[in-house]
């Protein structure tokens, strides 16, 4: 094993008779952002509590920059876990310092440098206020910034977006673009694609605990051919309409005028001949776009529609609001 | 270490920055000295009483006032007692032993209930040596002298009535002795003639034979040091039970667990949480002792006598011989507990859940309590010797039994069977708590825990 931030081989973890992580394997190489994708349930905690050493794995191996996770490779990394929790009697100021010290800062250093992150993140009224004075969100970024306090080479993010209104998930992704500018590795999971597909380099997908996929983003879209949406009006049965041309259409749950259909397209053809196919079969077109693929079709393709059913896929028309 | 310095540091702190920490901190001298205060207030306003006695002899008067002496004389004499081979000025203890009397006779104004009711009502007084007061109590032998009635308006201070029927038995007894031909003086002569029983000490060649062979104060104190240990270990592991019980479900609850095993070992945060919560106790009962050994210093500042008598308390608790072992037990019995008290904490969700927790938790640390009450009665009893092989009593017993001069060997395989215990205790909490803390375990699972520890396959849900 090489000294990347994180190898797991044939990693497993079994509660009794349920097996959470069937044999996990990937490697997070340096200076990568890698998404942990899957579904609620799907093994992705576990498995995060297995890099870190806190579960043991009962089978296969972890390894924390080339070795087993103990104290001391930990201390080169800042982890944010699923289940927030700080101490609510201790104020922002000390809660930062304090995760900062048990990672090895001095004091005058870990204050200092809790001052100025409390600063930079907008929060330098706050320094004194004890957490249970504080709004949730402001508490959660008090907890994002003890993750990085110490300035970690690696960076892993159990579900960092969730419970964060749009704004505070976009202050989030530009604190984890930051921190890879500044050179961190960073692993984070969730199951938001979106997320993954704006922020990583490389995405991991599981499964009921399996990996499903693990590469680049250009490398989960090559595995789907290109589609296309067209809107027709309400009543007219465009799959049918399709079929004996062979163009294969779903209905989509898109918002807007008329019924939605996504349209894959046989390999060799393009957005135009399903377009084409459609005046031709007499549909009564409202709306057509052509569709590159998203992750969300690539981890249907990969495990199915019931299981991608679990994964938090806003609609369109929630992407823009949150825009 | 550094790690588990800034866990003891940031729960001691959290602990110490809260109200509750104060008030209990002030609640014991404040109470200790309200108290105090409430005592001396009660004994010293307690009024002077005058009371009246119709008989014809005036027999039943001397032996109500010689039986008053007989009280004060005891008083005396106990203090004597406690002032054991003291170089003391005995006539000022006997002045500082001796307190005004509060029930005095006077002449009764007249002779019949009925002609007396005015003074024990109070709508008329008597003269006396404290003034001019109300009747507080009249006793009215009757006619035939068969019986002695006790008059008053208040029935709820019965300490004269008492004094008198002591004094009455003592009458009657000397009476037939008299009725049976025997003379007053000879009576006298058989009071005198009573040998009285000193308790000395055969002491071995090494110990030091300052105060001679009688039981001096010195002799005691070993034994009341180690019992006063033996409560405060008892006494501190009770206390700590609502800190490590709360303190760990607020960290569950806060699902902080993960942060922290990140950034240190379980062992460093278990001994830094069970560190802090001794620091805390420790500095609760330590605030305490000093306020009694400033009082005590102040008290003894006033008057040596008093200084004397803390010397021997003094050479007990810096005696290695004793203190050395009992602090060993006291730090594993600390240990021992508060690892049980933590792993339990932590499989609770909810304070409610806790408190289910308590009462089995009480009755445990209830036994160790019966069996300090025996050993102080009976430190030798064969029952304290047995009981403190059980490893959950040892901590208290040994030290108990310490100052009985136990074999040395029994002393050093009870102290390796506690430090045995202890350490397997600590390896079960420490399962225990991972598998609360970490894994989110509740009590419901204790039992597959303790079967899977054991090596048995829990049933298949």
């Amino acid at each position: 094993m090489g000294d990347a931030p994180l190898v797991m081989s044939g990693a497993t973890k079994r509660f009794g008779a349920f097996t959470a992580v069937d044999r996990l394997s990937f490697e997070v190489p340096a200076g990568q952002i890698v998404g942990f994708l899957g579904p609620n349930g799907a093994g992705k905690s576990t498995s995060l509590r297995m890099a870190l050493g806190v579960m043991a794995p009962d089978e296969g191996e972890v390894s924390l920059f080339g070795a087993r996770p103990d104290i001391r490779n930990l201390r080169r990394v800042g982890f944010l876990p699923e289940e927030r929790g700080l101490y609510k009697k201790m104020t922002a100021r000390d809660t930062i310092t304090y995760f900062a010290r048990l990672k090895g800062m001095s004091a005058g250093e870990a204050k200092a440098r809790a001052n100025e992150l409390l600063e930079t993140a907008g929060l330098g009224k706050f320094k004194a206020s004890r957490i249970s004075k504080l709004s949730k969100g402001m508490a959660q970024k008090v907890q994002i910034l003890s993750t990085l306090a110490h300035r970690p080479d690696f960076l892993i993010l159990d579900e960092p977006f969730s419970g964060l209104d749009p704004m505070n998930q976009q202050t989030l992704e530009d604190l984890i673009r930051a921190e890879h500018q500044r050179g961190a590795t960073i692993l984070f999971s969730t199951h938001v694609m979106e997320h993954a597909e704006r922020l990583c380099d490389r995405i991991v997908m599981l499964a009921r605990g399996r990996k499903v996929f693990d590469g680049t983003l250009d490398a989960a879209y090559a595995t789907l051919g290109q589609g296309a949406r067209m809107a027709v009006e309400h009543g007219f049965d465009l799959a049918a309409a399709l079929a004996p041309k062979g163009f294969e259409a779903h209905r989509a749950a898109d918002k807007g005028p008329g019924d939605s259909w996504r349209v894959d397209l046989p390999r060799g053809l393009g957005a135009q001949d399903v377009l084409r196919a459609a005046l031709e079969a007499g549909a009564p077109v409202l709306g057509f776009q052509p569709e590159e693929a998203r992750l969300r079709d690539v981890f249907v393709a990969l495990v199915g529609e019931a299981e991608a059913a679990t994964l938090d896929v806003p609609t369109p028309a929630e992407v823009v609001e949150a825009a | 270490m550094h790690n588990i310095y800034l866990i003891f540091r940031r729960d001691f702190l959290g602990y110490v920055k809260a109200w509750g920490f104060w008030l209990s901190l002030a609640a014991v001298p404040i109470f200790l000295v309200i108290g105090a205060g409430f005592g001396y207030f009660a004994a010293s306003s307690s009024p002077v009483r005058y009371y009246a006695v119709i008989e014809p002899s005036g027999a039943i008067s001397e032996a109500i006032d010689a039986e008053f002496r007989r009280s004060e004389e005891r008083v005396i004499e106990d203090a004597m007692e406690i002032a054991g081979g003291m170089d003391a000025n005995m006539s000022e203890m006997q002045a500082a032993a001796t307190a005004p009397r509060k029930f005095i006779e006077v002449d009764a104004p007249a002779d019949s209930i009925e002609a007396l009711r005015p003074y024990l009502l109070g709508e008329k007084l008597v003269a006396g040596p404290d003034g001019d007061k109300p009747l507080f109590a009249v006793f009215l032998l009757t006619e035939d002298g068969s019986a002695l009635q006790y008059w008053s308006t208040d029935v709820n201070v019965s300490a004269l009535r008492y004094a008198a029927e002591t004094a009455m038995r003592d009458l009657g007894r000397r009476d037939a002795l008299i009725a049976a031909g025997l003379s007053a003086d000879f009576l006298k002569k058989v009071d005198e003639a009573i040998v009285p029983v000193t308790a000395f000490r055969l002491r071995s060649e090494a110990e030091p034979e300052t105060g001679g062979s009688e039981v001096t104060m010195a002799d005691k104190a070993p034994a009341m040091v180690a019992g006063a240990l033996a409560y405060f270990l008892w006494l501190m592991v009770f206390s700590i039970i609502q800190y490590l019980l709360m303190g760990t479900i607020e960290e569950r609850s806060n699902k902080i667990f993960d942060t922290l095993l990140t950034s240190v070992t379980l062992p460093e945060l278990l001994a830094g949480k069970l560190l802090a919560v001794f620091a805390v106790t420790s500095t609760m009962m330590l605030s305490w002792g000093l306020f009694a050994g400033a009082g005590s210093a102040i008290a003894a500042s006033q008057s040596p006598e008093l200084m004397e008598m803390i010397d021997p308390f003094i050479a007990a608790v810096t005696n290695p011989g004793l203190i050395i072992p009992a602090l060993i037990s006291f730090i594993l019995g600390y240990v021992l507990y508060g690892a049980i008290f933590m792993a339990l904490g932590s499989l609770c969700d909810t304070i409610q859940e806790a408190q289910t927790l308590l009462s089995p938790m009480m009755i445990l640390l209830m036994l160790p309590m019966f069996a300090i009450f025996v050993a102080f009665q009976d430190p030798g009893s064969p029952v304290i010797d047995y009981a403190s092989w059980v490893p959950l009593f040892t901590p208290f017993l040994l030290i108990l039994r310490i100052p009985q001069d136990p074999p040395l060997w029994e002393i050093l395989a009870q102290m390796a069977l506690m430090a045995m215990t202890t350490a397997l205790i600590v390896w079960g909490a420490t399962k225990v708590y991972r598998a609360g803390a970490v894994h989110g375990a509740g009590i419901g699972d204790l039992v597959g825990m303790v079967k899977s520890a054991m090596g048995m396959k829990p049933k298949a849900s």
